[in-house]
């Protein structure tokens, strides 16, 4: 600053301009009504880190070999009779009823070769949590996750190696997302009795 | 508690955990929302709308980006449309001086030591009143401003420079300057 007209505008533009109480309360009662909403929306977030991985990485995971049996939802699962939770298992897949709209959903991916097998699905709920890992059965060829879902429709594929983008060939649609990337779709439903 | 762990908290379902945000944050959101928009009322309406679109967008947030910086550019957003609807305000009733609105000269955060500079704030274009009030106000470097307002650095310094010329211009019109 070159002389002292600037240096004292400086000053009283940083001044503290004084703030009333009552508008951040207002701000948080806004904030509480929004989360009420569902906001904040978690942001879809393995893409844009899968995204940054190599050709190279690609092609190495091109290797992983078969994925055959992979998981699917099934519209018929029978629901709990309200003691609590319980499961049925239908084909490869276990449906629970956990109450009326949140359910037990476990997904199942056979992909031997693999070192690493997730998930990425938009009923991640955090987003520091970009990906679900899912466990290798004991039989060595089958990876697993079980998932608390809510009703609706979800978004997902799974993840090999931290590279490879899998949806699920057996699920009974298929959507492209705005990324370009191509998602399963999973429907999760309260079961007829 | 960083700004980076509570919106983390904030995420994982804690939404009260975000007053401390707008704790830590408001009072510099007021000290530039009051200068850019030139009024209390209308500052606020604006930095409200700021922090519950940040809220909002909190999943979206960027954690290589400094919070306030991405704050502080959703703000400027918020107070360009405060100051557009203003101008249409304005438009459908030119006789409605905002320098002679009494919450117009109350507001300007320097009522008390210098009244005069709100007013001079007041008739400068918005682009170099944004700029002296983010350089100042905010005191961003010039890179930093460049991210919140998306204009080019030496447009900025530009601007600065142009607004104190102004300021000066108008200021030493004022017998108490």
């Amino acid at each position: 600053m070159s002389d002292e007209f600037e240096r004292l505008v400086a000053t009283a533009l940083r001044s503290p301009v004084g703030v009333d109480a009552r508008s951040k309360a207002l701000v948080m009662e806004q904030v509480r009504r929004a989360a009420a909403q569902g906001y904040p929306r978690r942001r879809f977030e393995p893409w844009s880190r899968f995204a940054r991985h190599s050709i190279a990485g690609l092609a190495f995971a091109a290797g992983v070999g078969g994925i055959s049996t992979l998981s699917a939802v099934l519209p018929a699962a029978r629901a709990d009779n309200g003691r609590g939770v319980s499961s049925v298992v239908l084909g490869d897949t276990v449906v629970g009823a956990l109450h009326d709209t949140l359910r037990l959903v476990r997904l199942m991916f056979d992909a031997p070769a693999a070192r690493h097998v997730a998930v990425a699905g938009d009923f991640l709920g955090s987003s520091s949590a970009a990906a679900a890992p899912l466990s290798r059965e004991p039989d060595g060829r089958r990876w697993s996750i079980t998932l608390a879902l809510r009703d609706g429709e979800h978004r997902y594929a799974f993840v090999v190696d931290q590279t490879r983008w899998v949806p699920d060939p057996r699920a009974e649609r298929l959507v492209r997302g705005d990324d370009g990337r191509v998602y399963s779709l999973l429907s999760v439903a309260r079961a007829a009795n | 508690m960083s700004d980076r762990a509570i919106i983390q908290r904030v995420l994982s379902g804690d939404v009260e955990a975000f007053a401390r945000l707008v704790d830590r944050h408001y009072e510099r959101c007021a000290r530039i929302a009051v200068r850019i928009v030139g009024n209390r009322e209308d500052a606020e309406e604006a930095i409200q709308d700021a922090f519950l679109r940040a809220f909002k967008a909190l999943g979206a947030y960027e954690e290589r980006e400094l919070f306030s910086a991405w704050l502080t550019r959703i703000l400027v957003n918020q107070c360009r449309s405060v100051l557009a609807r203003t101008r249409r305000r304005d438009a459908l009733f030119p006789d409605l001086d905002p320098l002679h609105v009494d919450f117009a000269i109350d507001a300007t955060g320097m009522d008390g030591d210098w009244p005069e500079l709100g007013r001079a704030l007041a008739q400068l274009p918005v682009e170099q009143r944004e700029a002296i009030v983010l350089k100042y106000a905010d005191d961003l470097t010039y890179e930093e401003m460049a991210k919140v307002t998306g204009a080019g650095e030496s447009a900025l310094k530009m601007r600065v420079q142009r607004a104190f010329a102004r300021l000066r211009a108008i200021l030493q019109e004022v017998p108490s300057v």
